[in-house]
């Protein structure tokens, strides 16, 4: 899988100005560059641009000014389907559809075309082993309505992870879930990232946290006129 | 985007309650009617209204009734003239979803693009512009009489109001799933398919069934001109001023109505269970619990 990966960096960003509006914008960011199988976590107030910061390397918002290449694709121009895989802050999970049906979309990313009626068998295959791997066998046909914030979670995650992609954007999908929960988890995207040398962006709040798991951990600081990051080297303490 | 006009939504409701006062008040110009019209109403309810004839579930004299015993009820004209409604409005209704989902998708700004989008809804308008009475009498010239001019007539102004419910509860859902799959770089049509449509059924299914329910009772209305269906009945016994059938025919209609309702309950219950109906069951009524 890892033959897909192009190039080392997964993401870079050269003088990109993020936000909703030209005369508001939310932060700029000089530079910033994520190589392949690293994590990185973004910390920072809330309300300051972070979620932004993620959809706008999702290709979700165009950025104001600057540069952004993903997965060797200069925006507005995407990566290949399946390569990036988001995991928006309230997930975006179907509710009225089975944990089975919203993994599968995930998988139909990377192993389906866009007009195939019906998934592959491959795309069945991994969305089956990331339901199991995520512990969610026993609710793989129950509808997402009828379950728990950490079990939604965890389909989220599944479903990102049925994806096989190169590049995860994860947005605080560690918190809300106890601490078991959260390993396992934790442990999941970091096997994961480390097999696949997949590169993984992480929104968290705690910073005690961010540090245990991500390789480097960036700021987005305060200061809402001219938001700046600073970039902060912490001790490669790994899980 | 902030708007700097702010609208109180309450004064806004009084406002529209008093220009209507304002409004009526200027457009009637002898209240006085309204008096002798209870008094018309009495009269007319006390002599020709009621009691219903409910003759009409007796079968016809002509053409003869060879149902077997016991089903002599299938050759009344209350019978025939129902069933071709419901056929009518079963009919349109499912072959108008099936033309208006995809417009409907196609009109949806959370999924077009704004030209796609704002020319659908322009042909949406258009079809629903005209009542179904009118859509009728165009067929009814077109082809002629009977059950396929109901069709037709049906079926066209379902596209173009079932087609307005549909994008507008398409634009209502969630767009984090669609962002989260826009990401994973999936298609138009495989969103639709796998998350607009499962996301949104609960709407549309609930959508389709009122549609069928207002095709009932708009069967009522569009057979008035031929187009076929119990409202051919009705306009005939208006013509003859049988006004104790014509009562009879309506009570049916009402009747069909409420159960397509109860049916509607019943099948949405399938799709959600978000808000649990304390729907009494028939044990728990007929056998009273002991204390
Ligand atoms: N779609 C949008 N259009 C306009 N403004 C938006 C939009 N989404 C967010 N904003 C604004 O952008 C700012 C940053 O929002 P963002 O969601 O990126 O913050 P955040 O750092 O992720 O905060 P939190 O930690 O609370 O999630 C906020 O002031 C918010 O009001
Ligand atoms: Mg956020």
């Amino acid at each position: 899988m890892s033959t897909k990966v192009t190039g080392d960096i997964a993401v870079s960003l050269e003088g990109v100005t993020i936000g909703y509006d030209k005369k508001a914008p939310l932060a700029k960011i000089p530079s910033l560059r994520i190589k392949n199988g690293e994590i990185l976590a973004i910390a920072g107030p809330s309300g300051i641009g972070k979620s932004t910061l993620l959809k706008t390397i999702a290709g979700l918002v165009p950025p104001l000014a600057g540069k952004i290449e993903v997965c060797g694709a200069r925006a507005p121009s995407k990566p290949y389907r399946g390569q990036l895989g988001y995991i928006p802050q309230r997930l975006g999970l179907i509710r009225h559809a089975s944990v089975f049906h919203n993994v599968l979309i995930g998988s139909r990313a990377r192993f389906c075309g866009p007009i195939d009626l019906f998934a592959s068998k491959e795309a069945k295959e991994w969305a089956k082993r990331s339901i199991i791997q995520m512990g969610l066998e026993d609710k793989t046909w129950e509808p997402i309505r009828r379950l728990s914030g950490g079990q939604q979670r965890r389909v989220a995650t599944a479903r990102t992870l049925a994806q096989r992609p190169n590049l995860i954007l994860a947005d605080e999908f560690l918190s809300e879930l106890d601490e078991e929960t959260m390993l396992n988890v934790i442990q999941a995207v970091v096997e994961y990232s480390r097999e696949e040398a997949a590169a993984i962006v992480l929104i968290e709040h705690d910073i005690g946290r961010a540090r245990r798991i991500a390789d480097r951990l960036v700021v987005m600081d305060d200061g809402r006129l001219n938001p700046f990051l600073s970039e902060t080297k912490t001790m490669e303490v790994r899980m | 985007m902030t708007r700097k006009i702010r609208i109180n939504p309450a004064l806004f409701a009084v406002f529209c309650f008093f220009t209507s006062v304002y409004l009526a008040l200027g457009a009637v110009d002898d209240w006085g009617r309204l008096s002798t019209g209870f008094a018309n109403l009495k009269t007319f309810f006390v002599e020709s209204l009621w009691p219903p004839d409910w003759s009409i579930f007796e079968p016809r004299l002509y053409p003869e009734c060879n149902a077997p015993l016991g089903f002599s009820i299938t050759c009344s004209t209350a019978w025939i003239g129902m069933s071709e409604t419901l056929k009518i409005a079963f009919i349109s209704t499912v072959f108008g979803m099936t033309i208006s989902l995809p417009l409907s998708l196609l009109a949806a700004r959370n999924l077009s693009t704004p030209g796609i989008s704002s020319v659908i809804r322009i042909l949406l308008a258009s079809l629903r512009s005209l009542p179904a009475l009118i859509w009728a009498i165009f067929f009814v010239i077109l082809i002629g009489f009977g059950p396929i001019s109901g069709i037709l007539a049906m079926t066209v102004y379902t596209v173009g109001y079932l087609g307005k419910l549909q994008y507008e509860a398409i634009e209502g859902m969630s767009s984090l799933p669609l962002e989260a799959a826009e990401a994973a770089g999936l298609g138009a049509i495989e969103k639709a398919i796998n998350i607009v449509i499962p996301e949104s059924a609960n709407d549309l299914i609930s959508q389709a069934i009122f549609m069928f329910e207002y095709n009932v009772r708009h069967g009522s209305v569009i057979g008035i001109v031929g187009a076929g269906g119990i409202g051919y009945y009705i306009d005939l016994y208006l013509g003859f001023l049988v006004y104790d059938k014509v009562i009879a025919y309506l009570i049916l209609v009402f009747l069909m109505v409420l159960i397509i309702d109860s049916i509607s309950v019943f099948i949405r219950s399938f799709f959600t269970d978000e808000r649990p109906l304390n729907r009494p069951k028939w044990k728990s009524v007929l056998v009273p619990k002991r204390g």
